[in-house]
């Protein structure tokens, strides 16, 4: 891959979130002055997620705040219209409702949905199972339970824990269960501890289910069983299980596959194509594997190196990954910069977390690795700053 | 045009000030000031980038 389209050309982004709209920013911001069609699947005009399992699902914000400032006037936006293949030789966009879109350059943002615990068809429609990734599930969630008593939620991540603590704040009586103990894998061992010492102190109740969980009956679930054989029963239960990216689309084109769609470092697919957000993946440098990262900042940032790597091919900048990620529970907010890895040692730099106010860097081998502030408002240069400067 | 900022929506992620760093900033406190609120029509491609990519929808531009 050398040069790029240059600033002339039909561009066509795939999807309808952050990293597309950004994409078509930046397209425009490096001169693009051809044509910029934007195909989301969703029916809304583009919103942001992060409030869904928050404020918007709690209904301390409403569903009409949480949509992103139109788009230019010169941004040909799509609502309900889904990619459904790509013929790479003829440069065409194969839509559902079979038009076909040339195109000279392609951003795929056609990022990644909820999984499920039980079988699903992404065009049949789910069979009752409740997640929470797009408004509509927010909106629907947020109605269930103005009428429910009880809660499970499968899955103790960031997004599991999030709904747990608004549903707790509503008064709902809240289980989490997952494989493995809450937020290990995202904070580390130390914070993670303390965070579920919040949530207990909050009243939840923390289920741990080694070997997974399966949800029974038809329609929508009020029950979980464990591999072990214990059944736990609620009126509502939620899946908070991960998301898997949309590719399937890009399947017969040889593009994409279950870890995602690989970019280079650059985030260029092929000649004329470019991806960004959580359908992207990347090989990490220090595992040597491909890996998503799923996040806000990644696909800002994914979506302008993506943008410019269009227009000027070899010639643009190399994306550096700066993972900058955060949560909001149980009246902690935290947010991080960089990675929390294995065997890294955590320093309160400022606070502590019992006054639940804290400064905090993680160190590997002496040198820094991350850092986070837990409601302690810090400017993201410096957050940055201490999570790579010693 | 004129940015204007949702205090009460507003997080302090720093996404729009890295976006459009001459209008937007965060202060030593980690809040957000806005440098400027009258968009000068040079700065209008940047003031709306840097709008939609808060992740709280805490910005808005008005014409």
């Amino acid at each position: 891959m050398t040069g790029g389209i240059g600033t002339g050309g039909d561009i066509v982004v795939v999807g309808g979130s952050v990293a597309a709209v950004t994409a078509a920013d930046a397209l425009r911001q490096h001169g693009h002055e051809g044509s910029i069609t934007v195909v989301g699947e969703e029916r809304h005009a583009p919103y942001v997620r992060p409030p869904l399992s928050k404020g918007m699902l709690k209904g301390t914000e409403t569903p009409e705040s949480v949509f992103i400032s139109p788009l230019r006037a010169d941004i040909d936006f799509r609502t309900g219209s889904r990619a459904v293949g790509l013929d790479r030789a003829r440069r065409r966009v194969l839509l559902d409702g079979g038009e076909e879109l040339p195109y000279d350059g392609l951003v795929v943002a056609s990022g990644a949905r909820a999984r499920r615990l039980r079988p699903y068809d992404p065009q049949a429609g789910d069979a009752g199972e409740l997640v929470v990734r797009d408004l509509d599930d927010a909106v629907r969630l947020r109605a269930i339970f103005a009428e429910a008593a009880s809660l499970i939620v499968v899955g103790g991540g960031f997004l599991g824990m999030e709904i747990a603590s608004t549903a707790r704040g509503l008064g709902l009586d809240v289980t989490v269960v997952d494989q493995d103990p809450p937020l290990v894998r995202q904070f580390g061992a130390f914070l993670a501890e303390h965070m579920t010492r919040a949530a207990l102190d909050e009243g939840v109740r923390l289920v741990r289910a080694p070997g997974g969980v399966e949800l029974p009956g038809d329609g929508r679930p009020t029950a979980v069983r464990t591999s072990e054989g214990e059944l736990l029963e609620a009126d509502v239960v939620v899946s908070a299980v991960g998301d898997l990216p949309n590719v399937e689309w890009l399947a017969d084109a040889g593009l994409g596959g279950p870890a995602g769609l690989l970019v280079d470092e650059r985030c260029r697919v092929a000649p004329g194509i470019v991806a960004a957000g959580d359908v992207v993946a990347r090989v990490s440098e220090r595992t040597g594997r491909p890996r998503r990262s799923p996040h806000w900042g990644s696909a800002i940032a994914q979506a302008r190196a993506a943008a410019m790597a269009l227009l000027m091919g070899d010639e643009a900048p190399a994306y550096r990954p700066s993972p900058y990620y955060w949560t909001e529970q149980w009246g902690l907010d935290i947010k991080v910069c960089g990675e929390i890895m294995p065997g890294s040692t955590l320093n309160i730099l400022t606070g502590s977390l019992e006054e639940r106010s804290a400064l905090i860097q993680w160190t590997r081998d002496g040198a820094p690795v991350a850092a986070a502030t837990v409601n302690h408002r810090t400017p993201l240069a410096k957050l940055r700053k201490i999570a790579t400067t010693p | 045009m004129r940015i204007t900022v949702d205090e009460a929506r507003c997080e302090g992620y720093g996404f729009c000030a890295e976006a459009a760093p001459h209008l937007l900033e965060l202060d030593d406190e980690g809040d957000l000031k806005v440098l400027s609120e009258e968009v000068a029509p040079g700065d209008a491609a940047n003031a709306e980038a840097a709008v939609r990519v808060c992740p709280v929808a805490a910005l808005r531009l008005e014409p």
